[in-house]
């Protein structure tokens, strides 16, 4: 057992750290050093204030056990999923530039990249587009010992191919800390369209680095369904002229869980589109994190730009701290964001009430409709199915709204 | 089947309604007309049960009951239906299973077992083609994106399906073409009978034409000043509120 302070964790660093090209060693290197230097962030730091870490980073963890994420089936032809401690034993060269997309990695990222030993290399060839969707499923080990996971996946998606990618987090022990990275690199024309489902997850700290090349697209959907704290760091870097992306998310929260999403979405270049929607519903005395950044810099005229969060508050002890903000060096923009925390819709309860609906059924109604309509933005239907059932079973008297929906 | 008496009600402390007495029998229609302002959809949300009005004086009766007791669905259940001059859209609940589950509520509520999905498909497309509301919009989110008076056919559709005994409809007919006021008429003609009743909120003689009431009511300033048939809403179109309301005063 040990303590999951940089410190004790750097200094059992495993062999992996010492093996490996150059480059590697180099990388990990400096995310240790930075590590060594920053620790793990506290409440004084800014972009972890409301994040409680020191109860994770306090608590005792065994060394690192089931990192590596699985397919649930193997990957169609013309793409190639493999592991990256393979590739970066017999292939190195392939990998180099790659694994620091997202340029120098701090706190939790920095742990991933200096400890992680092994992953997944998702490449999809120019030109493929691929319609079944690729299901990576994390198990998160049901153990009475908490472990640590490190997983590092790493997608390319090449000039014109197309990638729809389903991730599933799901566990039954909140003891565990999965502290992910994934990177995405999108050629010019790519596209992807990318779920996240974290359900009974846990501790997670995950991060997920966008690059974009001109004319690519990605969409992604993250939704919580439970976990007692989850903390997820999204950086999009437009880099192409006409580059577009969609981040949303649901998350439902409860009991004393939290939930804490952090988006960045850089506009580098003209013409870009970006989009965030983010919706959650708070409960008991649950904790909604929410914090945007919009960056249009100064070449990127012709921007549009939209971020909107909006929350749901069933409880008085339940709280939301959101902070939607746009950073513009740009004249010629269209950039817009909005906040809501509140109940429900009085005159939509009432209308519903109106008709016949029993209150409690009617507050159903209204709760599911207000996340459905991100789960909708799911491309992959039986995920949506999914995910659709997982609501209502999770929100009160939701099973009174099956049949309805 | 309706019986108000001397009804006060204030919003925010600010007197609305000031004494209205109005009895609709079954069977009847009764039309109320009245300028901008003057308290009519007040009343109508009373009747329905809206939060934020505090009757401070008077009663309803309902069917010999204490109507201003009940929690809005009960009054659903007991076959009361309001028409809402601006039908709230919400989004992500749909029309379709919105209207089945709101069916459901009600028969579930006078014991009567629930219509299941191809029963209720029947009758959903039966009534839908009774009020010319395409196929496409009963499946859309309800009100979703629905013109003006798509809203108010909507509207007339969900009566349709619910069958209540007394509909409040508060200017179901603005913003409606012609064609589609003759629609909605005929909607609302065909629900007319010896046991039902309806209370037609309306500023347009026009309407009155197609649904030809038995009594016509002035509401001005809180207070029903006049009572006729029929032929007041033609003099009102004619003279005006203010001619009809110092031509009688209280
Ligand atoms: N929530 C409220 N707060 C304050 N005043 C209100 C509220 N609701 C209604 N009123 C006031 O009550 C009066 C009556 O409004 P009501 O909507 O009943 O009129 P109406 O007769 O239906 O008018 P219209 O013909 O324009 O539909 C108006 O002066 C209105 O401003
Ligand atoms: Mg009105």
């Amino acid at each position: 057992m040990t303590k999951l302070s940089p410190q004790t964790l750097l200094g059992s660093l495993p062999t992996s750290f010492e093996t490996g090209p150059e480059w590697l060693r180099a990388l990990r290197g400096r995310a240790a050093a930075t590590l060594r230097e920053q620790g793990l962030p506290t409440k004084r730091t800014e972009a972890w204030r409301f994040t409680p870490v020191r109860s994770v980073a306090n608590a005792e963890f065994s060394p690192e056990q089931g990192s590596a994420p699985s397919l649930t089936s193997p990957v169609p032809e013309g793409v190639t999923a493999r592991s990256l401690r393979q590739v970066l034993e017999a292939e190195p060269t392939l990998l180099e530039g790659r694994l620091d997309l997202g340029g120098p990695p701090t706190h939790f990222a920095a742990l991933n990249t200096a400890l992680f030993s092994d992953g997944l290399w998702i490449d999809v060839p120019a030109g493929v587009a691929i319609e079944t969707p690729i299901e990576l499923v994390h198990a998160i080990p049901t153990s009475s010992e908490r472990g640590v996971a490190y997983p590092r996946v790493l997608i390319t998606v090449a000039d014109g191919a197309e990638l729809t990618l389903i991730e599933t987090y799901a566990g039954e022990d909140a003891g565990q800390l999965t502290n992910s990275v994934l990177e995405v690199d999108l050629g010019r024309n790519a596209k992807m369209s990318h779920a996240r489902v974290h359900e009974n997850a846990g501790l997670q700290v995950g991060r997920v680095d966008v690059r974009q090349d001109a004319d690519s697209n990605y969409r992604s959907t993250v939704v919580t369904l439970g976990g007692a704290l989850l903390r997820f760091d999204v950086r999009c870097l437009l880099q192409g002229k006409g580059a577009e992306c969609q981040l949303d998310g649901a998350y439902l929260i409860d009991g004393e869980d939290l939930v804490d999403h952090h988006t960045l979405v850089e506009h580098q270049a003209s013409h870009c589109r970006s989009r965030q929607s983010y919706r959650g519903i708070v409960s008991g005395n649950g904790t909604a994190v929410f914090d945007g950044i919009v960056v249009v810099h100064r070449d990127a005229q012709k921007t549009e730009a939209h971020q909107e969060n909006r929350n749901l508050l069933l409880s008085e002890t339940a709280t939301v701290h959101t902070k939607p903000h746009l950073e513009i060096d740009a004249d010629d923009v269209v950039c817009s964001h909005g906040v809501t925390v509140g109940s429900l819709d009085e005159d939509q309860l009432f209308y519903l009430r109106a008709r016949g609906i029993p209150e409690d059924l009617a507050h159903s109604m209204l709760t599911y409709a207000f996340l459905e309509s991100i789960v909708e933005g799911v491309s992959h239907e039986p995920t949506r199915a999914r995910l659709r059932e997982a609501l209502l079973t999770r929100i009160p008297h939701g099973d009174r709204v099956r049949g309805f929906t | 089947m309706l019986k108000i008496e001397d009804l006060h009600v204030e919003v925010d402390g600010k007197p609305i309604l000031k004494g209205i007495n109005l009895e609709v029998e079954a069977g009847q229609v009764h039309a109320i007309m009245g300028p901008n302002g003057s308290g009519k959809s007040t009343l109508a949300y009373v009747l329905a049960g809206r939060d934020g009005y505090e009757v401070t004086k008077g009663r309803v009766l309902y069917k010999g009951q204490d109507l201003l007791e009940m929690a809005p669905e009960i009054r659903a259940a007991g076959g009361l239906f309001l028409g809402f001059q601006y039908p709230v859209a919400i989004p992500g609940v749909s029309n379709i299973y919105f209207l089945k589950a709101a069916l459901n509520a009600i028969r579930k509520h006078r014991g009567e077992d629930p219509l299941d999905a191809i029963d209720f498909m029947k009758l959903s497309k039966e009534k839908a083609a009774l009020v010319q509301l395409p196929d496409e919009l009963t499946k859309r989110s309800v009100n979703d994106g629905f013109s003006g008076g798509e809203k108010k056919r909507n509207e007339i559709f969900q009566m349709a399906i619910l069958e209540p005994s007394l509909a409040v409809l508060d200017e179901t007919d603005s913003g409606l073409d012609i064609d589609a006021l003759k629609v909605v008429a005929e909607g609302v003609n065909s629900l007319r009978g010896p046991e039902r009743a309806m209370l037609v909120i309306t500023h347009y003689q026009r309407l009155l034409d197609y649904i030809v009431p038995d009594v016509v009511h002035v509401l001005i300033d809180g207070q029903i000043v006049r009572t006729g048939d029929k032929d007041l809403a033609k003099q009102l179109e004619k003279e005006g509120y203010a001619e009809v309301r110092d031509a009688q005063p209280l």
